[in-house]
This record gives C-alpha cells, structure tokens and sequence, in this order.
C-alpha cells in the first residue's frame, strides 16, 4: 500500500524500529499515556469544531458574534491538533507495520489530511473576515462539512482498534 | 462485604443472556463503544470551553454566564448519551469491570467531577452579575475549573486504562492493588 507508485511499508518498518516506536512498545504505561492524551485533544478539536460549526448553523451562542466563536476556538484548534498528531505518531511507530496493513488507518490518514487541508485552506481563509459579508448558505454548507470531516476522522480512528 | 455484593450483581448481569450477546457482538459491541467515544468529543469538549473562559483563557470579551449556560445543553446531551453507553459497556463485561481497579478509581474520579460540578454551578450562580464581564472569573472558580479539567483527564485516563490487563485479578498483583481492585474471583 502507498501513494501510486510508491511503497510506503520500509517507511512503517523503519518507524517500528526507531526509538519512538521502541518506547511505545517498550513500555505498555508511556503509551497508555499516549493514548490518554491523544482522546483528550479528540475531545479539544471536538470541542472547538462543534462550537464553530454549531455557531454557524445558528444552534449554540447566537447572541455571542460568531466572529469570536470562530477566531477563539481555532487557536485551541491549533494546540489539540498539535497535540494529535504529535501522540498519533508516537502510538502507530510503536505498531507501524500493522497499521501498515490496516484499511482504517488508511481512511483515517485520508479523512485527516482532507480534514487540516479544509480548515487552512478553506474554512480558515473564508472565515477571517466579517461572516455578515458571507452569503448564511456558504457559511452553513462549510459547518456541515467541517462536522461530517472531524466526524469521519474521529469515527475511522476509533475503528482502527477494532480491525 | 461490598466486594462480595458488587461481585453477586456483577455475575448476576453476566448471567443475563442479553450481557453475553451485547459483548459477543463485534458490531453491536464496537458501535457502543465508538458511541462511547464520540460523545466524550461533544461533553468533554463543551466542558473544555467553558473551564477554559472561566480561566481566562478563552472568549474573554463575553460573559462568562453566557458561555456557560449556552454550550451547558449540548454538553448535559453529550454527558447522557456517554454515561447510557457507559452503562452498556459494564453491562457486556460486568464481572472483570467490576474487579479493574482502573474502573474503581474512575468511579471515584466521576463522583469528585460530579461534585466540583455542582460546587462550581452553586457558586457561579451565587454572584455571578458582579464578575460575568470580566474576562478571568474569581479565584474560587478558577480552582474548580482547573480541578475539573483535572478530573476529567484522570476520568479518560482512568477509563483507557480499563482494556489493559495489567492489573487484572488473574494476576500476581500485591496485597494492595488486589483489595483496591477487590479481587474475588478470576
């Protein structure tokens, strides 16, 4: 498995072997700790996420500017995703090759990076100035999709440990 | 005394045709336990935003009160349909549940949470009109803030840890981690 032509399981081998992968493995509580960290930001971006879209869509802190709802909750953004990714790396070195072979963290891998190119590319840039100039439909069309892409990227996660 | 009791009701669910089925499931069994998950993002998250305003640290140029009250329903939602799935998760493995002193400690932890809950709402409801506008709220809500992130990370700690086996009774675990853990049985 891999992007086209190129085979990405001596990457996932070499990921086992490094040092983050032979701690993770190592030491069954670090990793424990690791996950525990990585299900607390989850819950940070989903946090932050819902009480974005959830804004937009006119359902939480209607009498809050949404403008501020968006602007506070993206810098918590930012942090958790920081974190996520920074425990999602060290939980698949330790399992690397399996994960290798896992269709879900495929679909995890995808839906994330679809997930982070939407919010810098698309909903951050489209949402930095005033909403009132931003016609409620496209606001609305950007919530709805942001929810359904943190949805599937949380849900495909969970799926891993299941596979 | 309570162990034995605990123990009874535990093998007493398992013996429930319904426990063994629901544990059995791979899909049944996994859509509740994603449920489980997925829900902690809408409680945990809504309780990450409020602490978080209430430390000062967040939507500091609105009401405290506003932020709570309003992101206070989606998370009530988010905490039922996690504790129902909850309930479903003991109800499919109730006798080593029972005995996981990881389940124990988070028992302990959600009761504390519950209760720096209710502290915390009587106090901001108390005098909340003469601090609601500024953007750090008062000491001792700041403490039960903080405490409350506190709590709910050992709560998903705690709850993460139940999968792993360490300390499971089957074990050779000490003196101490068999009577925190109540090991009556394997």
């Amino acid at each position: 498995m891999g992007w086209g032509a190129v085979d990405l399981l001596p990457f996932f081998e070499w990921m086992e072997t490094n040092l983050l992968g032979q701690i993770g493995k190592s030491y069954g509580g670090v990793y424990a700790v690791g996950q525990s960290l990585h299900l607390m930001s989850l819950a940070m971006i989903g946090g932050t996420v819902l009480v974005t879209d959830l804004r937009l869509l006119n359902v939480v802190l209607r009498d809050v500017p949404s403008e501020v709802v968006v602007d506070n909750a993206h810098k918590w953004f930012k942090l958790a995703l920081t974190i996520i990714l920074a425990t999602g790396i060290f939980m698949a070195s330790a399992v690397a090759i399996r994960m290798y072979h896992n269709p879900f963290f495929w679909a995890k891998m995808f839906s994330l990076f679809v997930g982070i190119v939407f919010v810098f590319a698309i909903k951050r840039p489209l949402l930095r100035g005033k909403h009132s100039d931003i016609s409620p439909l496209v606001l609305r069309t950007v919530a709805v999709a942001s929810l359904m892409l943190w949805f599937t990227v949380a849900a495909t996660g969970r799926w891993i440990g299941f596979s | 005394m309570l162990n034995q009791v605990l123990l009874d009701f535990a093998e007493w669910l398992d013996s429930q045709s319904w426990s063994s089925a629901l544990h059995e499931s791979y899909y049944m069994y996994n859509w509740v336990e994603s449920t489980h998950v997925l829900t902690l993002m809408i409680f945990l998250g809504m309780l990450f935003v409020i602490d978080l305003r209430m430390l000062g640290l967040t939507m500091t140029n609105i009401p405290a009160s506003i932020v709570a009250r309003r992101l206070n329903r989606p998370m009530v939602l988010g905490f039922s349909v996690m504790f129902i799935t909850g309930l479903l998760l003991y109800y499919a493995v109730p006798v080593r549940t029972t005995q996981s002193i990881w389940f124990r400690i988070k028992f302990v932890l959600l009761i504390a949470a519950g209760l720096n809950a209710w502290l915390f709402h009587r106090r901001m409801n108390q005098a909340v009109a003469s601090w609601d506008n500024d953007p750090v709220a008062p000491k001792p809500l700041r403490y039960g803030a903080a405490l409350s992130l506190t709590l709910w990370a050992g709560v998903v700690t705690t709850g993460r840890l139940i999968a792993y086996d360490w300390y499971d009774c089957y074990r050779d675990n000490s003196e101490l981690i068999a009577w925190a853990a109540g090991c009556m049985s394997e």
